[in-house]
């Protein structure tokens, strides 16, 4: 699941397989597979899964070798024999067998009782029991090949040659081997660690054990007659190649363990040479490759760049057109490999094959990604030398498949060993103070651990002063190239688990905080929002152009297009929270639920110039009734007012005041308030558009308010003081006016407020009436006025004469006709 | 007088009331207008003056027995027939249904995160989400040709220059860095895009939350104690967390964090593979290049850097199986979060 930093970064861990018995041939390994799996995953390598590999299914657990004392025939039936074979210590057990070449003194293959066999050919299990057969007690079977599941023979039970003592387990005589396979992510800075012996030298640190190379001694390099004459063109892309000459050898099938081996780490075996040059990848983690000799024309190979466009059929019978920055391995005339990506079809090992040319390189990682990119390939060869493969490795793996496949495929080293290095590769050379990397990690590790530490890992320490250390790092650790990574190599070798937790949390330094805080200030208005029947929702922001194309006051030229979309539903980033949450609501009355009140914190996308633009909205829907059904009240449709007065409640909780209310009508809202403070609009509220509903597949009347969530805070105060309470008593007087219908309530209230800025404490409206005892165009607003004095009780005189500047106000500015 | 007097007191303090009608007989006979103390009062008027000291202060005193009497029992009786009426109201019927509304489950992790952290001093930062290729990459250490930078990860607005959806919050790092010097201590949540189709365990948007702490001396022991104390302020003391040694480009050393499944408690379970364990975010010290790229010293200052999916840990904490249902927006989805604190 992509939700975390590193599926997020783009570099998924890559999936390796290590054999425990493999590991056990570098190192002595003690630890139970389950045990070892935890310390690699503490040390870095995690190990995400282990695999448990038998060369036989189940192992043949209760199987033994058992010798056959008494053979007679069954008394109920003719097929079968009753025999009776010693199991060792003195046990003797009843057996009944069908097989015709079951003779008395034979050594035989006894399945317990409680044994399960995987016969070969059938699917379900067979589960050895106590049973009677024909009426004879038979406590186990004697077994042939196939019902063992190791071949395909039936031809009767398999009578051993051995000085096996019975009682021994039949996996000891088949030479059965059960093997556990770790399933290991492997970072990608852990290149040095992409084989056997890189798991194995972290190993050495984890288990302060020694560990032990393959041996070499037997080695024996051929004379200089046959050399294949190589030429490496392009020493950047190739700093070195080496390589040698084995006649004679016969191509075959590999022998049953190499098999094994390589179908545990989940690789096809192909012929006893190209399995060698993978057994050694799989190893020593150096990609291999072996020419047939023969196509190499004019005994020659050269390293260079492709030209454009030549073509070039790889071993999985692909005609690719290769490119300038791909390097090839070519002979005279044509390429026969892609350098350290992937081999020709032609020019590779086949059973015809009985000479061949043995390649070890290091090529460049750069020179093997692109080509591995431009062709889209990723192999086990590419793999490893994209991440940087040890430039030190080439000539010991070369050795080690050369005697490998002498040992497999006969034949002779018929070369000298050619080893193309004109520039060595050096270590990484620097110096490391032991104290700051303590004070980086926050561990008690002493100097002396760590130089073991770094030195089991194959770093050199060439000099140490105080706790300054200098050191030589192996180019095979490809990141491990300043202190901070050695650092890292402390601590995944010390545990992530040592470092101590204090008891405290250090406060150093505590963060400062904004008066206003945005985020405390949203989620202070998402409760309010909460609190009041209103659901949150969160939509997506990458959406369809056709959206912003609806409404023409967004300029499509503003769209924030996605170069690489999804697809046409997934194009562009929203330039309005509109229509995602109309889709939000669309699903909900697909699904019956069609009284919905909705709030979104979220933001519009555009593009002006080269400059982009986030803009952060509040957004509320409201459709359908206001309640659910109930006995208390019936379900009234949602209302202009109903979203209103949420948006009131949001606009007094984050205290803004003094909000002008206009009028609006535009593409968005056919009928609705823009919300006005200092002239700057903090948003618009009403009902949406026919045109845009009907473009949703929406069938109701939706609510749309989409307020400007920075200037809300913007212009929201922080302070509160407190207002002394007056101790006079407020006053209230009532007025009815019969207006125009296009005269509004806010401008009333306005008016008021400019007739009385002293005294007026609010205005309010408790009673509209529009009807026929009304002339056509008039309605008539019941509206009180209260009035707060400060310095003193205030007299009927007074009042009196405020109202009468009122009325006055109301008479010559709306026209107004006060109703007695 | 003074006989009947103490005559009637001890009738009065005998009488026996169980039921309305008692009640009523008693007030008939003692306290109404027509009852014997309305006739003793009368009878008082007739008494010799040099008596009626006495005697008024008794007849008060039986006055009062027998009206306090009389109100003691009707508040028993009153009472009584409360709780016998046959009509009252069912109150269990229904207040009308769904009046409170919900917050978003990825907002209630979201400020839960961050009241966790601003109790330890770290503030809340935030950033643009259409980047440029320096915040996104280049500052944050990723090498010129880092699979991350190719077209099959990240959504590209703009090419030459790249211009980009950010892929990660970590862009916000380099932002605050960019705009104030050390110590820096501060988190940084938001919506990150990735080129993915939309299935239950992939999105093309989702949320993460970074955080940064930059200062003198600052040490993976520091990052280790704050990621503990979060994770066991969010999901609870009994919770156990893992750190692995892991890698990003952006931290080093870096390291993986793991927590007990919330679903299996660590039993092993399909969530976390029989592992017991789920993952749930990166975490690492700052990289010296990344220091420097954004013009700190890193031999003057360390610091460490997490990040955390904050669908990750609302579907843990919740048991949600499916991304699709947090851009759904189904009500029914959505109510279920009305009583979450």
């Amino acid at each position: 699941m992509p939700l975390w930093w590193l599926s997020l970064v783009g570099q998924k861990k890559t999936n390796m397989r290590i054999s425990y018995n493999w590991l056990k041939q570098f190192i002595n390994i003690e630890e139970s597979p389950e045990e070892l799996g935890k310390i690699l995953t503490d040390a870095g390598l995690e190990v995400e899964a282990i695999e448990k590999h038998e060369s036989v299914k189940g192992g043949l657990e209760n199987v033994i070798i058992a010798q056959v004392i008494t053979c007679v025939p069954h008394p109920n039936a003719d097929k079968l024999r009753l025999t009776t074979v010693d199991t060792g210590n003195g046990v003797v057990l009843p057996v009944v067998c069908g097989a015709p070449n079951v003779a008395a003194g034979q050594k035989v293959i006894l399945a317990k009782v409680g044994a399960i066999l995987y016969p070969v050919g059938q699917t379900e299990p067979l589960k050895i029991s106590k049973a009677k057969i024909r009426g004879e007690v038979s406590e186990g079977m004697l077994c042939a090949e196939d019902e063992l599941g190791l071949g395909q023979s039936h031809d009767g039970i398999l009578v051993l040659d051995t000085d096996l003592p019975i009682g021994t387990p039949a996996a000891a005589y088949f030479n059965l081997t059960t093997d556990y396979v770790f399933e290991i992510g492997l970072t990608p800075n852990r290149a040095d660690a992409a084989s056997h012996l890189g798991v194995a030298r972290d190993l050495k640190a984890l288990l302060k054990k020694p560990i032990c190379l393959p041996e070499l001694d037997h080695f024996k390099a051929g004379d200089n007659k046959n050399l294949v004459k190589i030429s490496v063109e392009n020493s950047i892309a190739c700093p070195r190649y080496t390589g040698l000459v084995i006649k004679n050898v016969v191509v075959k099938d590999s022998p049953e363990w190499l098999k094994t081996k390589l179908l545990a780490i989940g690789v096809n075996p192909i012929n006893n040479v190209v399995d060698v040059t993978n057994y050694v990848l799989h190893e020593l983690g150096q990609p291999l490759h072996a020419f047939d000799l023969q196509k190499i024309e004019g005994n020659q190979i050269i390293i260079k760049n492709a030209k454009d466009g030549d073509k070039f059929i790889t071993l999985d019978g692909t005609e690719r057109t290769l490119k300038g920055t791909d390097l090839i391995i070519s002979n005279t005339t044509e390429p026969m490999c892609l350098a350290g990506v992937m081999g020709g079809k032609t020019s590779g090992v086949s059973t015809l094959t009985t000479n061949i040319f043995l390649e070890s390189a290091y090529f460049s990682p750069e020179t093997v990604r692109k080509s591995a990119q431009n062709h889209g390939l990723k192999t086990d060869s590419s793999f490893r030398f994209e991440r940087g493969t040890d430039p030190n490795m080439p000539l010991f793996a070369l050795k080690r498949a050369a005697l490998l496949i002498l040992e497999l495929a006969g034949g002779e080293i018929a070369s000298e060993v050619q080893d193309v290095y004109p520039h060595k590769i050096k270590d990484f050379e620097y110096e490391v103070s032991c104290g700051r990397i303590r004070r980086l990690l926050g561990i008690k590790v002493s100097d002396d651990e760590i130089s073991t530490i770094l030195q089991d890992l194959g770093i050199k320490i060439n000099n140490k002063e105080q706790d300054i250390l200098q050191l030589s790092v192996p180019p095979f650790k490809v990141d491990v190239q300043r202190e901070a990574d050695i650092a890292e190599e402390i601590l995944r070798i010390v545990g992530l688990s040592k470092v101590e937790l204090n008891p405290y949390l250090g406060a150093n330094y505590l963060a400062d905080f904004p008066e206003k805080d945005k985020d405390k200030l949203t989620a202070l208005l998402a409760n309010v929002l909460a609190d009041n029947g209103y659901n949150e929702i969160i939509t997506n922001s990458i959406t369809k152009p056709a959206y912003a194309e609806k409404i023409k006051s967004l300029d499509v030229s503003q769209n924030v297009d996605i170069l690489n979309k999804l697809s046409e539903d997934l194009a562009v980033m929203r330039q309005t929270m509109l229509f995602s949450g109309l889709e939000a609501i669309l699903y909900n009355v697909n699904r019956k639920q069609k009284d919905l009140k909705f709030f979104e914190f979220g933001k519009t996308y555009h593009k002006t110039g080269d400059k982009y633009l986030e803009k952060n909205h509040l957004v509320l829907f409201a459709i359908g009734n206001t309640t659910n059904e109930s006995w208390i009240e019936k379900p009234a449709p949602i209302e202009f007012h109903d979203l209103m007065k949420m948006v009131q409640m949001v606009i007094q909780k984050i205290k803004i005041k003094d909000v002008k209310l206009e009028p609006i009508s535009d593409e968005v809202w056919i009928e609705g308030l823009a919300i006005v403070k200092n002239n700057k609009e903090l948003g618009r509220i009403g009902k949406v558009q026919n045109a845009l509903l009907k473009f949703a597949d929406l069938k109701h009347a939706v609510y749309y308010a989409d307020l400007d969530i920075d200037l809300l805070i913007k212009q929201s105060e922080t302070k509160l003081q407190y207002e002394e309470i007056s101790k006079f008593p407020e006053v209230r007087r009532d007025l009815s006016l019969v207006i125009d219908k296009k005269v509004t309530f806010a401008e009333i209230e306005e008016i008021a407020k400019k007739a009385e800025k002293q005294l007026l404490k609010s205005t309010n409206i408790f009673d509209v009436y529009e009807g026929d005892k009304l002339e056509a165009g008039k309605k008539s607003y019941s509206v009180s006025f209260t009035f707060q004095p400060t310095e003193k009780t205030l007299t009927d005189e007074e009042v009196d004469k405020i109202m009468q500047k009122l009325i006055q106000s109301y008479e010559s500015i709306t026209g107004a006709v006060i109703r007695k | 007088m003074l006989e009947k007097i103490k005559a009637l007191s001890t009738e009065i303090e005998n009488y026996l009331i169980s039921s309305k009608e008692d009640l009523e007989n008693y007030r008939l006979a003692f306290t109404s207008r027509n009852g014997i103390l309305s006739q003793l009062f009368e009878e008082f008027k007739t008494v010799a003056n040099d008596q009626k000291k006495v005697l008024g202060a008794e007849i008060n005193k039986l006055k009062q027995l027998a009206e306090g009497k009389f109100l003691m029992h009707k508040e028993i009786i009153d009472a009584q027939e409360e709780n016998n009426d046959t009509n009252k109201k069912d109150l269990t019927l229904p207040v009308i249904p769904n009046q409170l509304g919900s917050r978003h489950p990825l907002s209630l992790t979201r400020s839960r995160i961050i009241q966790i952290f601003e109790r330890i001093g770290f503030n809340v930062s935030e950033g643009p989400e259409i980047e440029d290729d320096w915040h996104n990459f280049t500052a944050l250490n990723f090498p010129e040709n880092h699979p991350a930078r190719e077209m099959q990860d990240t959504f590209f607005i703009n090419k030459n220059p790249d211009i980009l959806l950010r892929t990660h919050t970590s862009t916000v790092q380099v932002r605050l860095m960019g705009r104030q010097k050390p110590p820096i201590r501060s988190i940084m949540p938001g919506r990150v895009y990735r080129n993915e189709a939309i299935s239950a365990r992939a999105h093309c948007l989702f949320h993460q939350v970074e955080g940064l702490y930059i200062d003198k001396d600052v040490s993976f022991s520091d990052l280790k104690n704050t990621l503990y104390y979060f994770v066991k302020e969010m999901f609870g003391k009994d919770i156990e967390i893992r750190f692995r040694p892991s890698f990003f480009p952006f931290t080093e050393p870096s390291a993986e964090m793991d927590i007990t499944c919330l679903i299996c408690k660590g039993e092993g379970c399909n969530v976390c593979k029989q592992s017991g364990w789920v993952e749930i975010g990166g975490a690492g010290m700052v990289d010296p290049n990344v220091l420097k790229a954004n013009n700190i010293n890193p031999e003057e200052y360390t610091g460490f850097a997490f990040g955390m999916g904050i669908e990750r840990m609302t579907m843990l904490k919740y048991q949600i199986k499916d991304l699709r249902l947090f851009t759904e927006n189904d009500v029914r989805f959505l109510r279920q979060f009305s009583g979450v604190v």
